[in-house]
């Protein structure tokens, strides 16, 4: 495409300026906003090329003086030809779009922090329903992983998108759940560039969610997990959500950054009751303390949505009773995971007959094995099995 | 004038005969060693000659040539030493030929004529066809093992000079030292809780299992393993001659003569390829591998060994024997041991208990990789060891005691024994079917498991062999029963190190 003057950079739309813009180390949302304010995205980055940024202008951040980060600018900004740069994004299949385009979506463009750019895989139009947020540690039990896939599953069935980080343990049981149904499609915010799956074990799940919905971050291609960038990420998702599910989180977690996030943003936060033994729900525990109300099942989520729900009908018991050597260690399984040796010692039980009555319990779905430990599982809700695969 | 005197030298763990052949003739004075003698061999010339002076003997001012043969093979360290001495004296003219008759010599000299002990002694005299042989004092007791020579001793080169020529009696040699009392080994009735763990360890010494324990630190892994050569049956008479063949080449001390006791060696670490499989320059010393021989290996934080170790460890860990090749020498040392190995599930070491694991993915991702998947795969044995419940520390029933587990295994080891091999670990697949047939309920349980994919074809043989010994050790007959085939999965889990704290 010629332009009148001939420049050939002057043919890269503002949104190859931006991607460019924000793969520059330490370039934060907010100093994104700042620069594509003041110069537009184009200008900002023939200013950041030419050193010709007043370092007044940039937001600090960090504990780096401005001048260092400006040279530091300047230095990635001539290893970086956004041309070419731009066509990876188209090659990638990647949509992007500023903060002026028509296609920003709308529940960021209200945002308070609002990204400056935002990169996405999959369709856009996803957006457009009533979305609910599942969270939850990336170190979940049994229990948890089993409710937030049930969650994920019954939430799409109601036509509620799912929003999660992809992350390992209850974020990605929530998918699974959703992708499962085959209902509402699935939302999944992440913290790096496009192109970097993280976590690695989460890319088929990740190429899933891209193709029944929508994959968004604020970074572009080739960024890095950094750690910081994953709260960031926590803050959009809120920014999403009609409602924030935190499943099971510790006292301390990106999960309760979430719930943060949402609070401040006046978005309902349900939390999901867990043993107040267990570490793995201190903090959702916590939130319910702290007033926010409980999600059972979906129909909780969905009533704090303003959704007419049909209380589900309480499932008949369908597992086959144990007998026998079953019963006998089924009633030595606690609601929380157990070391397999300590059930041998406490039922008395040699390791051969355990381990029969283990399998036995586990194939007709009263416990879950997960590496020597044992879980008991709930009354599995509505059809099919409830395991996750996250 | 010429002599010839035999003697031996060591490779790897074999001694070979070497013929000192000894010339002195006119000529400049001068003393050379020929034959492809290394440092410590040539430095002999300086021993000698300092033995001899310092026992009253003269030094032949003349001509004199050493040569070492075979010419072709490397001869190292001081076994030869004597052997040169004696020959140096037949050669002089200071000593009859007659009176040295077909004696063999093994043995250094220090520079005052007293007769040392060399390592790998038993080998050594092993190798030799003389009917009698002479050696230091001290080495008595082990030269005697092969059983076919005669053997003498004499403690230093004057004593031995008189005894051959008949001025004196031989020296009696001394007392064979006290056989010590069997040092305690560590007791199983010691451990509390860790019930899984137990019975792995007893598995693992009943079937020649190798075994895996993943656990976080201070869980008690390390006080397991030095309790696993203690349920191992006493060494047949041609392992407890091997073990000690090796431990003589070593220079390990032999306090009772043959090794009897399956050893156990516990190297850092730290430990360098060579360290473990054997090498370096000269003769070869056998590794930690070939130690451990007949024995237990146990390498705690396996994850900390470099990868390197251990992949050298696969190839032995397949055959039973470790093929050191240098540029000179090629050597088979045997290196037929029960693996055993420790290792923290993740570098925080909490990964075992669900939801307690710290680290980050990246850096459990590190961890994992850092002992291959082949080498995991060779263990048949894979379990979780966690902190003891304080309750059984506490009040916890005393255990059973390792002489009562070892009379099971040793039971189930004879029956190994009726089927062909060892162990059960080393049936060949071909001999299963045979061997331990499964019943219809076990066959079901197996096929499961690898339709679900939580077994791979070579984990489901492993499975078995591990079933058999299970049921061995309940004195079963007949074919394999279920339960037997579900305590073999128990006792083989997914290591956490291997799917990772978070994986379902």
């Amino acid at each position: 495409m010629a332009t009148p003057d001939g420049r050939a950079g002057a043919a890269l739309p503002d949104e190859a300026y931006l991607a460019a813009l924000a793969r520059l180390p330490a370039v934060g949302p907010g100093r994104l906003r700042a620069l594509v304010d003041r110069h537009g995205a184009a200008g900002a980055w023939q200013a950041v090329v030419a050193g010709t940024l007043d370092p007044a202008e940039v937001p600090r951040a960090g504990r780096d003086p401005v001048e260092a980060v400006l040279v530091r600018w300047r230095r990635a900004a001539e290893a970086l030809d956004p041309a070419t740069y731009w066509q990876a994004h188209l090659e990638a299949g990647i949509g992007v779009a500023g903060r002026s385009s028509p296609a920003f979506p709308t529940p960021f463009a209200v945002d308070d922090e609002p990204p400056a750019v935002v990169f996405w895989l999959g369709d856009l139009d996803h957006l457009a329903g009533l979305r609910a947020a599942v969270v939850g540690t990336r170190r979940p039990t049994a229990y948890g992983r089993d409710v937030a896939h049930e969650l994920g599953r019954a939430l799409a069935d109601a036509g509620v998108a799912v929003v999660s980080g992809l992350a390992l343990g209850i974020d990605g049981a929530a998918h699974a759940g959703a992708l499962a149904s085959g209902g509402a499609p699935p939302i999944a915010v992440v913290g790096s560039g496009l192109d970097r799956v993280y976590p690695r074990q989460h890319g088929p799940l990740w190429r899933e969610v891209a193709r029944a919905g929508v994959v968004l971050s604020e970074y572009p291609l080739g960024s890095p997990a950094a750690a910081w960038q994953f709260p960031a990420r926590n803050r959009l998702i809120a920014a999403l959500a009609d409602v924030v599910v935190v499943v099971e989180s510790q006292a301390t977690g990106g999960a309760m950054g979430t719930a943060v996030e949402a609070a401040r943003r006046g978005v309902p936060v349900l939390a999901v009751p867990g043993p107040v033994t267990a570490p793995s729900s201190d903090g959702t525990n916590q939130l319910l303390f702290d007033g926010c109300p409980p999600a059972r099942d979906a129909t909780d989520v969905l009533l704090a949505l303003g959704q007419e729900a049909t209380p589900p009908r309480p499932a008949a018991e369908r597992r086959p009773r144990p007998t026998g050597d079953a019963a006998a260690v089924l009633a030595e399984v606690p609601w929380g995971p157990v070391p397999a040796e300590r059930l041998a010692t406490a039922t008395g039980l040699d390791l051969g007959r355990l381990a029969l009555a283990l399998d036995q319990l586990e194939h007709d779905g009263w416990v879950a094995l997960r590496n020597g430990w044992v879980e008991r599982l709930g009354r599995p809700a509505g059809s099919g099995p409830a395991r996750g695969s996250g | 004038m010429l002599a010839t005197v035999p003697s031996a030298s060591l490779v790897g763990i074999d001694g070979f005969p070497v013929s000192v052949e000894v010339h002195v003739a006119g000529g400049l004075p001068s003393f050379t060693v020929v034959g492809l003698p290394d440092t410590s061999c040539r430095e002999a010339r300086d021993r000698v000659r300092a033995a001899l002076l310092t026992s009253g003997f003269s030094w032949p001012d003349r001509r004199t040539t050493v040569n070492l043969a075979p010419t072709a093979t490397r001869k190292v360290g001081s076994s030869l030493d004597l052997a040169i001495a004696v020959g140096v004296l037949v050669a002089s003219g200071q000593l009859d030929g007659e009176a040295v008759g077909e004696r063999a010599f093994v043995g250094e000299l220090g520079l005052d004529g007293t007769l040392r002990h060399v390592p790998g002694t038993l080998p050594l005299v092993d190798a030799l066809d003389a009917d009698e042989v002479v050696v230091a004092p001290a080495s008595v007791a082990e030269a005697e093992l092969p059983g076919r020579h005669r053997v003498r001793c004499a403690p230093d080169l004057r004593r031995l000079v008189e005894a051959m020529r008949g001025e004196a009696p031989w020296p009696e040699p001394p007392d064979p030292p006290p056989v010590p009392p069997r040092p305690p080994e560590p007791d199983l009735a010691d451990v509390r809780g860790h019930l899984l763990a137990r019975r792995a360890l007893e598995v693992s010494a009943a079937g020649g299992h190798h075994l895996l324990m993943v656990g976080p630190p201070g869980a008690g892994k390390t006080m397991l393993a030095r309790r696993l050569p203690g349920l191992l049956p006493d060494l047949a008479d041609h392992e407890a001659l091997e073990v000690t063949r090796v431990h003589s080449a070593a220079a390990l001390p032999l306090p009772g003569g043959l090794v009897r006791r399956p050893p156990l060696r516990a190297p850092h670490h730290g430990a360098s390829a060579v360290a473990m499989i054997g090498g370096g320059s000269g003769r070869l010393r056998p590794g930690e591998i070939s130690l451990a021989t007949s024995g237990v290996l146990f390498l705690d934080e396996l994850g900390e060994f470099s990868p390197v170790v251990l992949d050298s460890l696969r190839q032995p860990l397949e055959e039973g024997v470790i093929r050191v090749a240098r540029s000179e020498i090629r050597v088979s040392l045997p290196a037929r041991f029960l693996f055993v190995a420790a290792m923290n599930p993740c570098p925080c070491g909490e990964g075992v208990t669900p939801e307690a694991c710290r680290c980050s993915e990246r850096s459990v991702e590190r961890y994992r990789r850092r002992v291959s998947g082949p080498l995991l795969d060779r263990f048949d044995l894979r379990v979780q060891v966690l902190r003891p419940d304080p309750r059984d520390l506490l009040h916890g029933e005393a255990a059973e005691r390792t002489a009562a587990v070892a009379e099971r295994v040793a039971r189930v080891r004879a029956r190994a024994v009726d089927r062909g091999v060892a162990a059960n670990a080393e049936l060949p697949r071909s001999e299963l079917e045979a061997a331990a047939p499964m019943s219809a309920d076990a066959k079901a349980l197996m096929e499961r498991a690898l339709e679900q994919g939580r077994i791979t074809a070579r984990g489901f043989q492993r499975v078995w062999r591990v079933a058999l010994t299970v049921a061995d050790l309940e004195g079963h007959e007949g074919p394999l029963a279920s339960r037997h085939v579900a305590e073999a999965f128990t006792l083989r889990a997914e290591p956490v190190a291997v799917t990772g704290p978070r994986a379902a």
